[in-house]
Parts: C-alpha cells; sequence; structure tokens
C-alpha cells in the first residue's frame, strides 16, 4: 500500500460513516442537532462583549503576521466551550472576573474599555498583565490562577489544536509517511519545526 | 440460539491479546472455537480515529472533564484514555472494584473486541533465564516450571507472525528475536548512546525500542506512517492488535465464533466426571443468563478478570474457587513500578529536528543485578523514554505576546532526554484479590477487592533509577539534569500480572507448565494471571507465546484423549 492508497482508504473511512444510509428524516433531525451544537457553541458563557474582548486579547498574543492569527482560529469559541462545559463554577468565575478586570484597569489608566482602546493602549494594558505572571513565576508562585496566565495558555492551546494553528502555522502533516530522526530545520518559517 | 451452536470443541474467555492467540491457534489446528468477549464489536474503519485531528473533537484533546470524572475516575489515570481512545476504556461505575484502606490499585480495563491489544503500549520484550530462574534463586514466589529453551520456540513463532522492529544487540538478558529493520533512533539519542558505549562498553546500551509495529510491510499488512498515534487504532494494521491480526486469522479457518456482549459469570464444574464443561455468560445488552458447553476451556479474559471468573467459580469441590486446591488463586499479585528516571538537556543539534512521528521510544536493558549483587534490592529494571525538542506549549510558561512571541515558538527549545524507569516487583502472597461480597458489577457478578501494595524492594529499585538514571545523563556530558521518583499506584502500568500462578508443584501453584489448571485438566488460563515472577520487561509477548504455546499443547492432549 502506498501513500496515495492510504490516503484513499483514510478518506473512505472519514466519511462514509457519518451520513450514510440515513434516511431524509434521520438526516434531518442529524442536521437540526448538529445546527443547535453549532449555535450552541457560539456563545454559550460569553456575552458579545465579553466574546469580543478575548478574541481581541488572543489576537494580541498570537496576531497574524505571515499565517493568521487566534481571532482566524476562533480561539474566543474554544474558550466559551471550555468555560462553558469544562470549566466548574469555581474557575469559571474566576476567569470572567479577570475579564472584566481588564475593562475596569483600562478604563483606570485610559478613561475607555478595552475595545475602546487604542492598539497601544491595549498593549500597555496586557503588558502589565504579562509583567505580573513573570514576577509571580520568578517568585517562584503559581501563577494558574492569574487571568493573564489562564488566558495564555487558553490562546495557545485554542490556536494550536485549531485546524488554522496545525495547517497554516505548524504546517502538521496527518500522515507522514516516514520517519528521520535527524533531519535539517528549516530556518524559523510556518512549519519549521 | 440452537443448542447445537451453544456446544463447541472450544470456548476462549477474551479476545485480547492472549484471547486472540488462542482463538487463531485453536481454529488453526482444526477446533470448532467460541469467543466470548465482554465488550462491543470494533469495526475499524469506523471505531479507530488516529487521523482525527484535534479541531474535530470537542474539546481539542482535552477530553470530556466532567464525564471522565463521572464515568472513569480510574481509567482517566492512563495516558491513552483520552477524548479519541476514552471509549476503548471501561466505564467505573458499571465495573466497580474495591480496594483496601491506604493501598490505591488503579485497575485499567478495556472491554471490546480486541481488548487492550487496541490501545497497548506495543513494547516487545523476550524473558530471559535470567528471569525465569530469578525465584528459584532468591527465593521468592515458587519457581518457574519453565526455562527460556522452553518458551524460545513460540517467541519465534508468534514474532514472526506480527511482526517485531527492532535492534539485536547479543545480550543474555535480553534474547534477540527474528526483528524487522529497527526505527531510527534521533540525532540526541544517537549521541547518548555512542557516548554511554564509551563510557560503560557494553554494559548500559541506549537502543531504539523493539515494538510491535512494522517497519516494512509483513504479511499482509502495510509499514507503519508514523502518525503517531497507534492506540487510537491504525487503519493500514501496521500495529499488532487482535481485531486486525489474530482474530482475522481464525476467522480465515472458517471454525471461529466470536461473540461479543459476552460477560463470562463463571466456569461450569461437572463435579461427576471432574471436568470443566462450559461457561456461564450473561448478556451485556440483555442481562440474561447464557450457558455455552466446550470440551476445553481457555481463560484469557486478563489477569485479574480470569482470576476472577475462577474465584467466582465455586462448588462441592472447590468452595473457595475453581483449580484452587492449593489456596494460591488470586495470591502474588504483580505490576511493574514505573517512574523513577532522571532527564536533561543534550547540547547541540540545534538545527536539527524530527520528521514524522515515531510512536517508539528507546529501551536500555537491564543491568542491575545481572552478574553481580546490588547491596539494596533484588532484581532489576530497564529504562523506557528518548529524546525530543519543546514546541508551542512551553509558550504558556513563557513572557511576551505579539508577532515575536509567535515567530519565536517556531523554534524548537532545546533536545530533552528522559530515562523513564520501569521495575520488577517481587511475588508477594500479601498482594492478593478476593471476591468482594458487598459489591457487584452492573451484570450483578461480585467484583473483586484488591489489596496490593509495594515492598521496599521495590521502592529502593524506584530510588536506584533515578540515581543511575542521572549518572548516565552526567557521564555523557548532558545539562541541567533532574533525576526523579515519581510514585505511581500499582496497576497503572498495566502490566498486572499474577494469582493463578505457573509452577511444579499443585500445593503450591495453580497451573502446571503448560498453563493447564493442575485441578481441572481441561481448564488453561494463559493471560497475566499466569505468571510466576514478573520480570521488568513488557509482559504481552510472553502471554502470547505461552497462549500458543498451551494451544498446541491442548489440541495434542485432547488428540491422545487426555482431556
Amino acid at each position: 500500500m502506498n501513500r496515495r492508497d492510504v490516503l484513499r482508504v483514510l478518506g473512505g473511512a472519514a466519511t462514509v460513516p457519518l451520513f450514510a444510509g440515513l434516511s431524509p428524516g434521520e438526516l434531518r433531525a442529524r442536521g437540526i442537532t448538529t445546527h443547535a451544537r453549532a449555535r450552541g457553541r457560539a456563545l454559550q458563557v460569553l456575552d458579545p462583549h465579553q466574546s469580543e474582548t478575548v478574541a481581541t486579547i488572543a489576537e494580541l498574543i498570537l496576531p497574524e503576521t505571515d499565517t493568521p492569527g487566534a481571532r482566524a482560529a476562533k480561539v474566543h469559541e474554544f474558550v466559551d466551550v471550555l468555560l462553558a462545559e469544562w470549566y466548574d463554577d469555581k474557575d469559571r468565575g474566576r476567569f470572567l472576573a479577570g475579564l472584566a478586570d481588564v475593562d475596569t484597569r483600562c478604563r483606570g489608566a485610559f478613561g475607555v474599555d478595552f475595545l475602546g482602546a487604542s492598539e497601544a493602549q491595549r498593549t500597555a494594558i496586557l503588558a502589565g498583565l504579562d509583567a505580573e505572571v513573570a514576577a509571580l513565576r520568578a517568585a517562584h508562585a503559581k501563577p494558574d490562577d492569574h487571568f493573564f496566565s489562564r488566558m495564555k495558555w487558553l490562546t495557545l492551546y485554542g490556536y494550536y489544536t485549531s485546524e488554522v494553528g496545525m495547517m497554516e502555522e505548524l504546517r502538521w502533516q496527518v500522515i507522514p509517511g516516514t520517519y528521520d530522526g535527524c533531519v535539517e530545520r528549516q530556518q524559523p518559517a510556518p512549519g519549521g519545526f | 440460539m440452537a443448542a447445537a451452536a451453544r456446544t463447541f470443541d472450544a470456548i476462549v474467555v477474551g479476545s485480547g491479546i492472549s484471547g486472540g492467540w488462542a482463538a487463531k491457534e485453536l481454529c488453526e489446528r482444526g477446533l470448532s472455537t467460541l469467543v466470548l468477549e465482554a465488550g462491543r464489536p470494533i469495526r475499524p474503519e469506523i471505531d479507530y480515529v488516529e487521523h482525527v485531528p484535534p479541531w474535530q473533537v470537542h474539546f481539542r484533546g482535552l477530553g470530556d472533564r466532567r464525564a471522565l470524572e463521572r464515568d472513569q475516575p480510574i481509567q482517566k489515570h492512563c495516558y491513552a484514555c483520552d477524548e479519541w481512545s476514552g471509549k476503548f476504556f471501561v466505564n467505573d461505575t458499571d465495573n466497580p472494584y474495591t480496594t483496601a484502606p491506604g493501598k490505591p490499585f488503579d485497575w485499567i480495563r478495556g472491554r471490546q473486541v480486541g481488548g487492550r491489544s487496541i490501545m497497548w503500549g506495543r513494547q516487545v520484550y523476550r524473558w530471559s533465564d535470567l528471569d525465569f530462574e530469578a525465584n528459584a534463586k532468591d527465593g521468592f514466589g515458587v519457581d518457574w516450571p519453565i526455562r527460556y529453551a522452553d518458551i524460545a520456540p513460540w517467541y519465534d513463532y508468534v514474532e514472526d507472525f506480527i511482526g517485531i522492529s527492532g535492534e539485536t544487540l547479543g545480550l543474555p538478558q535480553l534474547p534477540d528475536g527474528k526483528f524487522l529493520p529497527p526505527m531510527q533512533l534521533n540525532c540526541a539519542e544517537r549521541w547518548v548512546r555512542e557516548r554511554l558505549a564509551g563510557r560503560y562498553g557494553g554494559e548500559r546500551v541506549v537502543t531504539i525500542g523493539r515494538c510491535a509495529i512494522l517497519t516494512k510491510a509483513h504479511r499482509g499488512r502495510a509499514a507503519c506512517h508514523y502518525c503517531g498515534t497507534c492506540e487510537r487504532g491504525c487503519i493500514t494494521y501496521s500495529y499488532f492488535n487482535s481485531v486486525h491480526v489474530t482474530l482475522p486469522a481464525a476467522r480465515a479457518t472458517g471454525r471461529l465464533t466470536l461473540r461479543p456482549y459476552s460477560v463470562v459469570h463463571s466456569v461450569i464444574f461437572d463435579e461427576r466426571k471432574g471436568r470443566a464443561t462450559g461457561v456461564r455468560v450473561i448478556d451485556a445488552q440483555t442481562k440474561q443468563p447464557l450457558e455455552f458447553q466446550g470440551r476445553v476451556i481457555f481463560l484469557c479474559a486478563s489477569a485479574l478478570e480470569s482470576t476472577r471468573i475462577l474465584l467466582n467459580s465455586k462448588s462441592a469441590s472447590f468452595p473457595t474457587g475453581l483449580a484452587n486446591s492449593s489456596g494460591e488463586l488470586g495470591r502474588n499479585l504483580m505490576d511493574h513500578t514505573m517512574g523513577g528516571g532522571a532527564n536533561g538537556t543534550i547540547p547541540g543539534f540545534e538545527d536539527r529536528i524530527e520528521r514524522g512521528d515515531r510512536p517508539n521510544g528507546i529501551y536500555v536493558p537491564r543491568y542491575r543485578n545481572v552478574r553481580d549483587q546490588h547491596p539494596d534490592f533484588l532484581r532489576g529494571y530497564a529504562f523506557q523514554g528518548g529524546a525530543g525538542r519543546s514546541g508551542w506549549g512551553r509558550g504558556s510558561s513563557q513572557a511576551g505576546f505579539g508577532p515575536g512571541f509567535k515567530h519565536a515558538l517556531r523554534t524548537p527549545g532545546p533536545w530533552r532526554f528522559t530515562f523513564y524507569g520501569f521495575g520488577e516487583c517481587l511475588p508477594r502472597p500479601t498482594n492478593y484479590v478476593e471476591p468482594d461480597p458487598e459489591t457487584v458489577d452492573a451484570w450483578g457478578i461480585p467484583a473483586l477487592k484488591i489489596h496490593c501494595e509495594w515492598s521496599d524492594n521495590e521502592r529502593k529499585a524506584l530510588q536506584d533509577m533515578s540515581v543511575t538514571a542521572a549518572e548516565m545523563l552526567e557521564a555523557v556530558g548532558a545539562t541541567d539534569v533532574s533525576p526523579f521518583v515519581n510514585d505511581n499506584p500499582p496497576g497503572l502500568t498495566i502490566h498486572e500480572m499474577g494469582t493463578a500462578r505457573m509452577g511444579r508443584d499443585p500445593k503450591t501453584s495453580v497451573l502446571n507448565a503448560h498453563n493447564q489448571a493442575h485441578d481441572v485438566k481441561n481448564l488453561f488460563c494463559t493471560d497475566g494471571a499466569c505468571m510466576t515472577s514478573s520480570a521488568n520487561q513488557n509482559p504481552s509477548i510472553t502471554y502470547m507465546a505461552l497462549t500458543a504455546r498451551a494451544a498446541a499443547y491442548a489440541v495434542e492432549a485432547m488428540k491422545r484423549r487426555e482431556l
């Protein structure tokens, strides 16, 4: 079996079982649940202001450069799924309080919400948060509960496991076909890893 | 089902590593064989999910935390019980067991056709006479009734069929097999191997893991394509499991009947004939009791499940469990220790990376207590592990954000090398299982109570792993060397074995040299339950070899009308 055959087999395996053999009624029912899930995914916990704030912070952490950034990877939707279905009440509350605190800090410093601030002002707010996390780490304190530590983790995880992150930034190959334990690395560039 | 369809030449309980081999051998040697599997059927084209990317699973691989805490609080301790492969692990509520206070034991189980062979670790190492003679030499446990010469041809036979890749080393304590080409070591691993050879000669050797993964096409199965996640299945059938290797061979004979959703309750014993005549089954879906008859019965349900079946098979002759005249049934439970070791940074090779995801690591064969005797502990340990470079994951614990931060994460971190030890566990009668009269599973079958803890010997060996691993990394010139000793409960290595041991004397063992019950001639048990000692090697290949050997013996004995 060569690589093309492998891909053909995989293609078949991936597509056949999903909707094959369903009656029109069943297909419609399946469609409704799928759409309901998709709708639910958009906003289960985050309101539009919170969602946009998360998307904006995420894009500042991993911006669009020569590859798409966190917003294109819909990191804010991933964050919403975890807040709704994975976090416990305490962690969810802590995250949302931290998110609100970003606006509080921004109003204190610049008189506007984070979303109303300029790019430079937003960057200054994040730099302050990032410095707090670094200080905790330097003092050997666990920074896990700090909002920005968690936000950075969520952004990285959400981005690098997204289709955009894996295919365009990491240039992931689902089926490498061979293994070479010692090849020359391309210079820093997408997928140079 | 007609009465005729309930009678077979052979009944095999379990369809995993051992059950698949029993099925293949018994069918190929002419017996009509019923394989009873407690769990669901597996269809590779649907159930294998190794190429499903993270963005197509709901929690991106983090798993459904709430469902795991509710339904799989024990299974989730296994690395492979993730968002893709969690479905291959049991529901802990349906499959309860209890432990003694202060003695945790993680019992990791897979109930489906293929059992745990679907998500096993695939590492394959032969035992040697150093292992088979260990009990006789230091007095722990009873003597094995076999030696390497008895099992060597069966290792050859099994390895040839399933395909093992690896490197020959010529070491007496880790016999070579007939291997497919070895997978490659990576840059840092080659560097450690060469420097270690310079420092320790042939005494401490880094080799590539010997694994049941094909490096070239073998008996109709394709070579590995290095996607890296074998525990999710493999649509090219490149690693061994029973679903796509042994069970198809059994099916090809036309003599196999495979019945999923069949939870075996107990073995039926005929007092008058002194024979096992069949098994009692609870249908997993309807919960109705059923019976099946066979002339010979192979228990291959996994170490603790096979023992549980025997303990639950009570009769006038065997009030404490079938084939338990010795009183040893349930005793001498073992697992391997794991988690003593060290890691360190390997300098250089900054312009080099790996390409492809190798589902295998390095191996350092046992070097302790091979020629001399360590003052602190008996038996030995081996290291697995390997080298790699960190990726984007390290960014979460680094300062910075923005374009420079994103692009800096494109450069991998330094090469880090890890030695991760697996150690032998002594057979001790105080580590045992018994039926728990208070607890039944979802099918009303009495559950087990497990009493198991590590002894000082295991703890001292675990400490020594971290010492010698750090010593080797220092010796080769690694930097930032960090020794560690992880505290893992027994069970979590998922090499649980013993509890129906083989032995020469019916007074002190349950099974004889052919995995045949001393007390019941047509009853065999060939999974991990039969093990008389644990060695430090991953045990599955030994279960396969013992199973094939026992099946051949059973069929010959039937032909001679001894069974």
